[in-house]
């Protein structure tokens, strides 16, 4: 296959054609700031923090690297002034909207955002849009981005509590300004966004140590997404630790038994 | 005219008609999914709860994918939608030509405010970017009729003409 030959921060470098950008960077060390990107999911170019100044041919340009695919030979800068005033731009924006975010306070402090430039809007969420794209990808299809333009937000389907949510948790789990909570309460696990209730789940029971556990979920969809048809028949009234217990009591009983 | 709670209720579905439009017309295929959602509109005046329930079961597409594309896009309405529609263009051109001042009046006159419906689900003002006319401003488009150089009198005609209904 072809290679291309990338100068990445004044260093040459090799890429495979239609590779992003990001990943060429991060093979070779180098660091970019983002806040939507993961590599299990499709990059979506929300959060346009990974901006970064490319060279094909004779003009340059601003493209997002995560999603930006190099299919001939260019020189990269990642880190130029131009970049840093942009993110710096950027950063302010996202800490007017959620001002407690850690991860965004570090960035801040790295490119000298100053934070009283913009109005608060304290939404506490940056519409990076993780949460609906893992959901579509490891949950039950519950959250999506509602809405366009600046009236865009992370929603369920109606707004209403969603019976599809399988409480995985993943969503809780990738945002990057920790915008979702979780909770057991007693039998139940509530996942709540922006204040409202996205989603309550029951919780199974242990029956030996008398405790909650994991959610009950259907297993009939989880099992046709691994292409299996039949449900396998496991212990679901244990708890994964009292399961362990048994399982071990079990091997040792055995171990007696032979000698 | 009693204030009903308009966000609660829902007209009869039709689940026959909705099966129809999906099977017949466009022959169940994902790909025609926004068009589907175009002729339910039709139908409804705006898409329906239920019947955007019944889409995404019978077609295997998550509810909250149909409610992205439904909220994403300006033509659908998740809200209910009067029988007669006032949309009034406040476009720059539009605007320059007294716009404003003829929402102004349609607000004096209806109490409706942009996007909104009145209770007895009789008019929808709506009030639309630009209608690509700019050389015909003010553009008021009443029921899918584009009226150019709308005046004053012709909106409060077909206010009075609505109110006597």
């Amino acid at each position: 296959m072809k290679t291309l030959k990338i100068i990445l921060n004044g260093k040459e470098t090799t890429a495979k054609p239609d590779q992003t950008i990001l990943e060429v960077a991060t093979e070779n060390g180098v660091f970019i700031p983002t806040l939507c990107h993961s590599n299990a999911l499709e990059p979506a170019a929300m959060c346009r923090l990974c901006m970064v100044e490319l060279t094909e041919g004779k003009r340059s340009k601003f493209v997002t690297s995560c999603n930006y695919p190099l299919r001939q030979d260019a020189e990269v800068k990642t880190d130029t002034e131009a970049i840093r005033r942009g993110r710096k731009m950027i950063i302010e924006l996202l800490m007017a909207r959620c001002p407690d975010s850690d991860e965004l306070k570090r960035l801040a402090g790295e490119y000298g955002a100053n934070l009283s430039r913009f109005e608060p809007l304290n939404d506490d969420c940056v519409v990076c849009g993780l949460c609906a794209r893992v959901c579509e990808k490891v949950g039950g299809k519950t959250l999506t981005l509602s809405g366009r333009g600046v009236h865009i937000k992370v929603d369920t389907a109606f707004g209403e509590a969603s019976p599809y949510c399988i409480g995985c948790g993943a969503c809780v789990q990738i945002c990057p300004v920790n915008a979702i909570e979780i909770e057991d309460i007693e039998d139940e696990r509530v996942i709540t966004i922006h204040g409202k209730e996205a989603a309550r789940i029951k919780l199974n029971h242990c029956e030996t140590c008398n405790q909650y556990y994991g959610p009950v979920i259907d297993l009939t969809k989880v099992m046709e997404r691994l292409g299996e048809k039949t449900i396998p028949p496991p212990n679901l009234n244990l708890c994964p630790a009292c399961a362990r217990q048994k399982l071990g009591k079990r091997i040792a009983d055995r171990y007696y038994d032979v000698y | 005219m009693a204030a009903i709670e308009v966000k609660y209720q829902e007209p009869e579905i039709d689940f026959t008609l909705i099966d129809r439009i999906i099977r017949d017309d466009y022959g169940g295929n994902k790909e025609n999914l926004i068009m589907m959602m175009q002729a339910i509109q039709k139908q409804y005046r705006y898409l329906p709860y239920s019947a955007l329930k019944y889409l995404s079961d019978y077609m295997g597409i998550p509810f909250t994918k149909i409610y992205e594309i439904a909220t994403f896009y300006a033509s659908f309405s998740i809200e209910p939608k009067g029988k007669h529609i006032l949309s009034v263009c406040t476009g720059t051109a539009c605007h320059l030509k007294g716009s404003g001042e003829m929402i102004k009046y349609i607000k004096e006159k209806t109490g409706l405010e942009p996007g909104k419906t009145t209770p007895d689900m009789k008019l929808t003002l709506e009030c639309v970017n630009c209608v690509g006319a700019c050389g015909l401003a003010p553009v008021v488009i009443i029921n899918e009729k584009y009226n150019p150089e709308a005046e004053l009198s012709l909106v409060s005609e077909f206010i009075e003409q609505v109110k006597a209904e």
